[in-house]
């Protein structure tokens, strides 16, 4: 007898063991393909200059300096005669030359030329229907000019996650200043959104149909979701073959009320949205608003919204709701913006820009001149704003690969965002930085609540053969038990089809099925709340352990509970295998790991015991 | 309410004017006339907070100003 127990030991232990290895392999080797692409994302091309002048100078006024400087400067694209960008190769004594010309009080900025590489990506994926265009071993790369200033696309990982997908039909709504989507009055769509596709919206500031954009910020934000791509025109977007909904509730000086704002999340909602992306914040807590952001969770939508840019420790609402992801900026280095607020409530980093250091560490997108709403234009932004709608755009793309509502985007999210300090959820960048490509892995094709039960089966299996003849339960007829296989499934995958049959009901029967949709570990939820971090008493055995003390006296559970402990060990397991959650009270991975891992353990202890047949 | 301050032109959201409030707040500017725009003007100004108000800038709390004066 004592014998068979280190047996099983050994053998649960060597399981274990190889799964932890084999988890910190592919860790190490994510990490470092990220190494390499962030090495090789900007390089100083040699004796290459890039000078940008005021706007409006002409290519006679700096011919006329170009003598005195040495160089030969050019207009760097036909954008050139109105943004001043140009060029020189061929330059001896770069830094000498650079220090001359930014003497000269036309010139904005003088720095050498740098070269973008798109950072390595994956093989484009063997089963696509048709290969896509401009794919290469870098990812798919679109031929907008602008393109490789925009950092930030390469930054989340696009070039590579837009080989799986472009976000196409998902409803995008953007609450905010309008958009530039239509010719109508003075105003006109701008450039780069033509071809975009969008969805009648509304404009609640001045209650008709045509939510144009009379500020800027509105169009730009949209831009980031679905600027016109591959189109040989400005910019590239996250998702740009998603749809936009423009709905305006911010007026001409950016301003907007919580009345409006809660209207148009319900409106969203209620047509078709999604998605809603919110960069907008102030204010205090607003009923309103929160049971507005909880319609549209409950409705399947995804809420994004900006952390603020008081640049303090405190989430502004409506990112501070339970109900929505709130997002914090980084700048081109990757840490958190200067302006940037964090706190308890922040949930993802994403790239917001940083423009101490001038234009180029901005986000780029096409937009309208404030000062002229007919008129286009390429501005660089900064802010919190900028931040969310590279979220809410990729949350699109998860919906676009089957994701079935929030808590799946939110998972997903979260999974493939890249760990800062190696902890798993911090105050300034929440889960870590937004990875486009890494959060789509994480999706798993929609299938990402099967591998705990395929787990659960494996070490079934496992149990089964560490028992002698005598003892086993009968090597397959156990399955077929629905004693057994229903607890074993709510506790890996819950009643998984439960929402899609019975979704939208409400009160108690609603509970109800929220409940069954969630493996039994996850019901922690419901009684804490959607927190960041999961409940270690839930994430452990104790479920198991204090329910086979009923099994002493009423034998006939034996199997029920077997199942649900099995059932357990899946779900640990995958958890530590995939990526440990947050657990509360431990927020460093490295003690979620072995608390996972030793709980397994005494799940299939407890399942042996349940399953073993009482030898006489 | 009566706020002292300095009128500060912040480039973030594609640029906005916010007061840097004596004190230790910021308030985003809202109503008075265009030449209230004096990037590191020492300021008062009488005016009223908006509570329900939100914003695309998100730096503070919007001050409606009634008015104000250069100090």
């Amino acid at each position: 007898m004592p014998m068979k127990r280190l047996n099983l030991a050994v053998l649960a232990l060597a399981v274990m063991a190889a799964a932890c290895a084999s988890r910190s392999d592919s860790s190490e080797r994510e990490a470092s393909a990220e190494d390499s692409s962030r090495r090789e994302l900007a390089q100083v091309a040699a004796g290459g200059i890039v000078v940008d002048f005021k706007d409006g100078t002409t290519k006679a006024e700096y011919d006329a300096w170009e003598s005195e400087w040495g160089v030969d400067l050019e207009f760097n694209s036909t954008e050139g005669e109105r943004s001043g960008v140009t060029i020189a190769q061929g330059v001896g004594d770069v830094d000498a030359v650079l220090a001359r010309i930014r003497q000269n009080p036309a010139v904005q900025f003088a720095e050498p030329l740098m070269m973008f590489a798109v950072p390595p990506g994956e093989e484009a994926l063997s089963g696509l229907a048709a290969p896509l265009d401009e794919v290469n071993k870098d990812g798919y790369t679109p031929n907008d000019p602008e393109y490789p200033r925009q950092w930030n696309l390469r930054m989340i990982n696009m070039p590579s996650a837009w080989q799986e997908s472009r976000g196409k039909g998902v409803v995008v709504a953007v609450l905010d200043t309008g958009i530039a989507y239509e010719d109508y009055d003075d105003f006109k769509q701008v450039v780069d959104l033509k071809g975009a596709k969008f969805k009648k919206g509304y404009d609640f500031v001045n209650d008709d149909e045509h939510a144009n954009d009379d500020h800027g910020h509105g169009t730009h934000v949209a831009g980031t979701i679905a600027q016109a791509t591959n189109n040989g025109q400005g910019v590239a977007g996250v998702a740009f073959e998603a749809t936009l909904m423009p709905v305006k509730v911010l007026n001409h000086f950016g301003s907007g009320t919580s009345a409006d704002i809660a209207d148009a999340i319900r409106f969203a909602a209620d047509n078709g949205a999604k998605v809603i992306n919110m960069s907008l914040g102030g204010g205090g807590h607003s009923k309103v608003m929160a049971d507005a952001v909880e319609y549209a969770r409950k409705k399947g939508v995804t809420v994004v919204a900006a952390a603020g840019n008081a640049g303090r420790a405190r989430v502004e609402y409506p990112a501070a709701y339970p109900g929505s992801v709130a997002v914090a900026a980084v700048g081109p280095g990757g840490t958190r913006a200067p302006y940037s607020s964090y706190g308890k409530e922040l949930d993802i980093a994403a790239p917001g820009g940083d423009k101490r250091q001038g234009d180029a560490g901005g986000i780029l997108q096409n937009t309208i001149d404030p000062r002229d709403v007919s008129r286009s234009v390429y501005a660089a932004y900064q802010g919190t704003s900028m931040a969310t709608p590279h979220v809410a755009a990729v949350a699109a793309l998860l919906y676009a690969e089957g994701a079935s509502g929030p808590d799946e985007v939110e998972k997903a999210l979260f999974a493939g965002a890249k760990r800062v300090g190696g902890q798993a959820w911090t105050e300034e960048y929440g889960h870590g930085l937004l990875d486009a490509q890494a959060s789509l892995a994480a999706l798993g094709g929609g299938a990402s609540r099967w591998p705990s039960m395929w787990w659960a089966l494996a070490l079934l299996a496992l149990v089964l053969l560490t028992m002698r003849g005598r003892e086993r339960p009968g090597y397959f007829n156990i399955l077929f038990r629905p004693s057994f296989f229903i607890p074993l499934v709510l506790a890996t995958v819950g009643v998984f089809f439960a929402r899609s049959w019975f979704g939208g009901a409400s009160g108690v029967a609603g509970d109800v099925v929220d409940a069954a949709y969630l493996p039994i570990p996850d019901w922690q939820r419901i009684i804490f709340g959607r927190g960041k971090m999961a409940n270690p008493l839930f994430y452990s055995s104790l479920i198991p352990l204090l329910l086979s003390f009923l099994a002493i006296k009423y034998q006939g559970l034996r199997p029920a509970i077997g199942g649900l402990a099995l059932g357990f060990a899946g779900f640990l397991s995958y958890a530590a295998w995939s990526k440990a959650p947050a657990l509360a009270w431990m927020p460093f991975t490295f003690l979620a790991l072995p608390w996972l891992v030793v709980n397994t353990f005494i799940c299939l202890i407890i399942a042996r015991a349940m399953l073993k047949r009482e030898t006489v | 309410m009566k706020l002292t301050g300095r009128v500060v032109y912040r480039d973030i959201e594609g640029g906005v004017w916010v007061l840097e409030g004596d004190d230790g707040r910021t308030y985003q500017l809202a109503g008075g006339d265009r030449k209230i725009k004096k990037d590191g003007q020492r300021i008062e100004i009488e005016g009223d907070v908006a509570r329900d108000v939100m914003t695309a800038f998100m730096v503070g709390p919007v001050l409606n100003v009634a008015s104000y004066r250069f100090i």
